[in-house]
This record gives C-alpha cells, structure tokens and sequence, in this order.
C-alpha cells in the first residue's frame, strides 16, 4: 500500500469536509426559516464530524491527533479545493455550493466503499448513508427554488455559473493520481467527475436553471497543492483563535 | 432558555368578569384535577392571551439566546467542543421551532410573532442582552444560564397547556446534554492553565448581575400572578425559582475555586435560603425595555435574517394555500 | 455592525436598522403534522408540526426538526388540512362517544390511517388503519374497530395524502445512534473534577 498516496486522499477529503463544514456552521441562527436553520446545521455537523473521522484514520496513519491537524496548520498547509473556503455569499450560493459538492461527496464516499483500505472503506459505508440526506435536501431545495420564481431561478443561475469553475476544482488531479488508482485506492477523480457531472446535469435538467458548458469553463486548481485563496487564512485564524491561546490546553 | 422576569406586569383580570361563569368553573375544575388543556377547549381570554405571551416570549428567548453562544461556534475551540457547540445552538433554534408551534396552537400565526420580536413589540429573556466576550463566557452561558433555564422549564413542565407541556418535555430531554455539556467545559478551564481560570472568573464577574437578574422581579415588587398560579400557567415564584437555582450551582461553582462577586451571598443555615444583595430591579427594566448593551444588535441581527431570507421564502411562497391552526 | 461576533460583522447591509418589513400571510408558510417511529415494531406517534411549503420540503425539514436525536426508524409527515379530528373528551368519558356510526358512503374504499389520544397531555399514537370512502366513515369504521377503548381524540388521514418513508430510506437513521456528541453522557466531568480536587486540596 502507497501511504503517501492514501494519507494524501485522506486529507484532501478531511480539509474538504473541515472547511465546508465551518462555513456552513456559519448560518447557525441565521437561515431563512427556522426549520431550514435546524436542517442546514445538521448537516454541517454531519461534514465536521466526518472530517474528524478522517483525521483520526490519518492519525492511525502516523499523522498528528486531530484537534492539532485542524487547528494549528495554517493555509499553505491545507490541501482543500478553493471552492469550500469561498464565503457563504447568500443562501443561493450556499444552496448551490451544498448541491454541487455534497453530490460529489456521494459518489466519492460511495466508490470508497470498495476500497482496499479497509478502514476506509467502513467508514465509507457509513459517511455514504449519512450523505443520503445530503443529497435529498440539496436536490429537494435545488429542484423547488430553480423552477419557482424569476429572482430564485435568476439568483441560483448566477450562482451556478460563479460556482462552476470553483467546482470542478474538486477534481483536481493529483501528482499521486497513477498510484492511488493502480493500488486500488480510488478509481481517481476523472471517473468520479464523470459521475458527477452526469448527475448534476440529471437534476439540472429537472429545474429551469441551464448548465454551463463544461468545454468553456477553466477549473480553478490550487487547493489541493496548499494554493488556495485570500479566504483561507482569516478562516483559519478565526477558527483556531481559542484553541491558539494555548494550544497545549485542555478545553 | 427562559427565565420569566416581565412576564406578569400589567394583567387585567377585569376580563374574567365577562366570561361564562359555568364554562369557566369546569375549565378551573379541570385543571385541579390536573387534567391538562388542549387546543380546542373552551379557556377564558386571559388564560389565552397570557399563555401566548409566556409561550412567545420563551420562543424568542431561544432564538435569541442562539446569538451569544453561537458567536462562539467558528471559534470553538477542538473538535469536541466545536461539534457540542454547534448542535447546542442548533437545540436553540429547534426549541424556538417547538414552541413557536406551540403558542401557534392558541391562535397567534408565527408571521405575527416573528414581527413582534423583530420590532421590538415582545420581551424575551433579559440575559441575552448582554454580550459574550469570550469563550468563558459562552461557557457560563451554556452552563449556568441553560442551568436556569432548565429550572424554570422542569416547573412549567407541570403546566395546564398540553402542548406547551408536550414541547417542554422535548426540550427538557436535549437540555440535559446541554447542562453537563456547560458544566464539563467549565471544569475543564478551572482545572487547566491560569489564563484559563482567569477567563472563567472574570466571566462570572461580568455575568453574575445579569444571572441575579434572570428568574425576575423579587416577589415583593411584582405584579400580582394568583390567578396564572391558580391556572397553572406560572408554576412557581420568581424568588423559589431563584433560591433554588442558587442552591444547585453556588457550591458547585464555589467547589471549583471561583468567587462571586456579592460579599453578601450566604446560605442562610437556619432559614435555608440564601441570601444576597438585592439585584438593582430598575437596571433590569432599563435593560429589558431596550437600554442595555446588546438589544440593538440582537433585533438588527434578527431583522437582517429575515430580510436575507425573504427571498427563498417568497420564491416557495403558495398563495392558494389556506393557513389551519396546527393541532397539538 | 460592530459586533463582538465575527459572523455578524460579515453580515450584508440589508434594507434599515429599526424599519421593519411586515410579513404577510403565510410567509412562514401552512403548517405539516409529523409522525415518527421511535423503534420497530413500536407505533408512530404525533411529535408536532413544521413551518414548509409542501409536502415533499415537510419531509425533508421535519427529518432534522424532529429526528435529529433519540432513536428514530421512520418518519411521515400530512397537511395540517388533511388531518380530521373528533371531539375532544376527559375523565370517563371516550371520544368515541361523539362519533356516529353512518351508512356505508358512495365511492371507492381507501385507507385512513387512525390516530388516538391516550391521555391529555400525551401524543396521539396509531391505532390501526380502515377502509372508508370518506373521513366521517372512516371515523365509523374506527368506531366499529376501537369504540370500546376510552381514548380522548380521534384523528383520521387519509393514507395517500402522507408522505411515507420508503423502504430503501430508512437508511438516512443509520449513523444516528452513533453521534454520542449531543448524549449528555459524553460530557462527563467526574474524573476531570476529582483530579483537580486533588491537586488544589494538596
């Protein structure tokens, strides 16, 4: 087995899950209806929890306990796609970033299910049901919103578009890609992408909103190699300000 | 969280005399029987009007009170509190959820209720006016405040109203990992560094008034509550409630090393009630009538919320639909 | 805003401080009544309502509202509208009392699922399912079945206005007994107390 290769999958998929799960704690209090409020919250505890579930199979791996990983590395050292750091803008880019990546998510979470690294792919299993709301709410919400009125349609198309390249960022490929793949690992991100685009453009299709071109968008790369965006750090350094007084404390 | 407080002031019961003397015996009779009241019995005005108000107020409590913890969710810090955090506030908002829909049972649409929050026309607990400096503070929030409110909602539990019984005892059952979830965080800073300690004291520094303020007005100075008391509508008085709540957590927080700033706070060995300074019930009305440091900004945050939100909900919005009132 | 809340200092300026856009009607929306199953083999019973626009976005919602914690394998959810309820009774006095038996009904026999109060102050929990053309039958038919039972209020749904869980659904409830993050027994501070007891006594 290519431990390089898997602890990087691994953390790949645990800043993902990190990072979007703070920014979607962030509508905590604030959502658009009460019950919608309790609903988006679960699920951002569903994604913290499963990136420390990651960070703990990386810490079986060799790599640092979990609260140390999340909270003391700073953004060069993070390997999440840009699209998760991006600021929750309103609830039609929130809505819109949830459709787009917990759809990915699904289907990574569901070919890691036959991963020849067992661990993982227990934990697999499991973070796949827990996706099943995910994409339920994400398609409910995308499909109802995107056939409704002209400002709910004309708000999630322009934030489908400013979406897309960020998006397919999350695909990016890795130097480590070959390994990851011949190892039985992952099939790697150009079949999950096929996947995904298959299933985006399939709820897509079933709103009034229209799908950019794939063939004219440039991904945006970067995360992945720790090159990420002005958003990062001052999430980081908001997120670690407490743990940072101390960090050797118990809190 | 809820901690009464304003509640009482200004009931008429002129009202009463109008009501149907019979009717309005079998509803008394019922509720010393202990029977509790459902949504579609006959109750009189008052009864209607004051339990929409406490149950309002309660919801208001939670879905503000959301807004000085939650400031502390994307700085929580460890995955352990992190995560406890965030499903505790994410309980606030349920519990707002809750009994929003069970003061909706007695005739007030939510629409009307969110209004009245956001314009300032209705109260909710004074203690979220203040603010919460830092993640001490939210620590003595998540204990000691949900450990008053917990207080308050186990004796509205035994209340006449079904379905605000109904909600208490859903939120009775996710408090309680609420008040150990305060407690262990509390331990935690009183055992680790000094900077740590001295976070949690001066915690407890800024937030003991507005604590002694929580379960309401002394019962000498406030309104006069018989008949709510008859109608098992106000379970217990503000100063029982208030004793109690300092019978519970004063050793606890004293076992921990940490002082309380009233030199006058004692337990009284013959009479076991404790004594203290009398809280300052003029700044408490200040405060609660929109003079304190956090008032503002809590309605403005509210206000921009709903604004934020208009639209999704306008795109959803089903103008054939007819409004029922919900059942239970 | 300049506020002690890092969120709140993020949030955009939208419309006035104090100025107030009255809500109109239904903008929260009509309301759903939800209905879970704590454990197999145990009945529904009622747990509330939720705020939604539909029945399919009721579902959803009422998924977290309600059953976000304790144990939880199914869920459904009905209209407000949909749900015909009978009188409301105390002491001995059963509601079944107040509903009349009537003539078999013109049309095509469907079921309605049939709910009872126990107690004031409980849950309505499912009592079973009849076969009526309409609520004031199906109330009869719950007559004929259950009208020896003392229960307090009926209520009857037709089945196909309920959004069920299917089958292969049940699974968004599989990871929900293992999130021990919101047990208060995750939170036990005993040992952390009496090792600083301890220390400080010494």
């Amino acid at each position: 087995m290519n431990t390089a290769a898997l602890i990087e999958l691994l953390y790949k998929m645990a800043d993902d899950q990190l990072i979007l799960g703070h920014r979607n704690s962030e509508w905590t209090g604030m959502g658009p209806l009460l019950e919608e409020d309790i609903a988006f919250s679960s699920m951002a505890q569903d994604k913290i929890g499963q990136s420390h579930a990651l960070y703990q199979l990386l810490h079986q791996l060799g790599e640092q306990e979990p609260d140390t990983v999340a909270f003391t590395r700073n953004a060069g050292q993070f390997h999440n796609c840009i699209f998760v750091e991006l600021p929750n803008g309103e609830y039609d880019f929130s809505l819109i970033r949830h459709f787009l990546f917990d759809t990915a998510e699904a289907i990574r979470f569901e070919m890691l299910s036959r991963t020849s690294y067992k661990p993982l792919a227990e934990l697999s299993v499991k973070i796949r049901a827990e996706l099943r709301y995910h994409t339920l709410h994400a398609n409910t919400w995308i499909k109802q919103l995107g056939s409704a009125t002209r400002e709910s349609i004309g708000r999630l198309q322009h934030s489908l578009e400013a979406a897309m390249p960020y998006a397919l960022g999350m695909f990016e490929p890795s130097p480590l890609e070959k390994e990851i793949i011949s190892q039985g690992i992952f099939e790697g991100e150009v079949v999950l992408r096929e996947r995904w685009m298959n299933t985006v453009a399939q709820v897509i299709g079933q709103t009034q909103l229209t799908l950019p071109d794939w063939k004219l968008i440039n991904p945006v790369y970067g995360g992945r190699s720790g090159k990420h965006s002005e958003h990062l750090q001052p999430l980081l350094d908001e997120m670690s300000e407490v743990f940072r007084i101390d960090p050797s404390a118990e809190w | 969280m809820y901690g009464g407080g304003n509640t009482f002031e200004g009931i008429k019961t002129d009202s009463l005399a109008q009501e149907d003397p019979v009717k309005l015996a079998e509803f008394e009779a019922r509720i010393d029987r202990g029977e509790k009241i459902e949504p579609t019995d006959w109750m009189p005005q008052l009864y209607r009007k004051q339990l929409i108000r406490m149950i309002e107020q309660h919801a208001h409590s939670e879905i503000i009170g959301a807004l000085p913890e939650g400031t502390w969710i994307t700085r929580a810090p460890g995955f352990k509190r992190k995560l406890a955090l965030m499903a505790k506030v994410q309980d606030e908002v349920g519990h707002a959820q809750l009994l929003y829909s069970a003061a909706e049972t007695l005739g007030k649409p939510r629409e009307q209720m969110i209004t009245d929050l956001i314009t300032g026309k209705s109260k909710y607990s004074n203690i979220f006016n203040y603010p919460a400096y830092t993640w001490a503070d939210s620590c003595f929030i998540s204990w000691l405040v949900d450990a008053g409110a917990i207080v308050n909602q186990l004796a509205n539990a035994k209340g006449s109203y079904g379905p605000y019984c109904r909600a208490l005892d859903r939120i009775c059952a996710e408090e309680s990992f609420h008040l150990k979830y305060g407690h262990h965080c509390v331990i935690y800073l009183a055992a680790g560094t000094e900077k740590q300690r001295q976070m949690f004291q001066e915690a407890i520094n800024r937030w003991w008034k507005p604590m002694m303020h929580f379960f309401g007005p002394s019962d000498k100075i406030s309104a006069h509550t018989e008949v709510l008391m008859r109608w098992k509508v106000k379970m217990a008085s503000n100063d029982d409630m208030r004793n109690q709540f300092l019978d519970m957590y004063v050793p606890k927080i004293w076992e921990l090393g940490f002082t309380i700033p009233d030199p006058a706070l004692k337990k009284n060995t013959e009479t076991g009630r404790w004594e203290y300074t009398e809280p300052d019930w003029e700044e408490f009305k200040r405060v609660i009538n929109g003079d304190g440091p956090c008032n503002k900004e809590r309605l403005e945050v509210r206000r921009i919320a709903e604004e934020r939100g208009r639209w999704v909900r306008e795109a959803l919005h089903v103008p054939k639909a007819r409004y029922v009132t919900p059942l239970a | 805003m300049n506020s002690l809340d890092p969120r709140v200092n993020r949030l955009p300026k939208i419309g006035l401080p104090g100025q107030v856009e009255p809500k109109v009607p239904l903008d929260q929306f009509g309301t759903f009544e939800v209905f879970v199953q704590p454990k197999e083999g145990k009945p529904f019973q009622h747990e509330g309502i939720v705020h939604a626009p539909n029945l399919e976005m009721a579902f959803v919602l009422a998924k977290e509202a309600f059953t976000r914690r304790f144990l939880c394998v199914s869920l459904y959810v009905v209209e407000t509208r949909n749900v015909y309820v009978s009188a409301l009774t105390e002491g001995n006095t059963t509601a079944y009392d107040f509903i009349h038996f009537v003539d078999q009904q013109p049309g095509e026999k469907v079921a309605f699922e049939i709910y009872h109060l126990p107690k004031r102050g409980k849950q309505h929990q499912h009592a079973g399912t009849v076969y009526a053309a309409t609520p004031a039958e199906a109330m009869s038919e719950a007559k004929k079945q259950f009208g020896s039972k003392l229960v307090y209020n009926v209520w009857t749904i037709r089945t196909s206005e309920i959004r069920f869980t299917s089958a292969d659904e049940k699974e968004l409830w599989l990871t929900l007994p293992e999130k021990k993050f919101r047990d208060a027994a995750d939170y036990k501070g005993g040992e952390k107390l009496k090792e600083f007891l301890e220390r400080t006594k010494a």
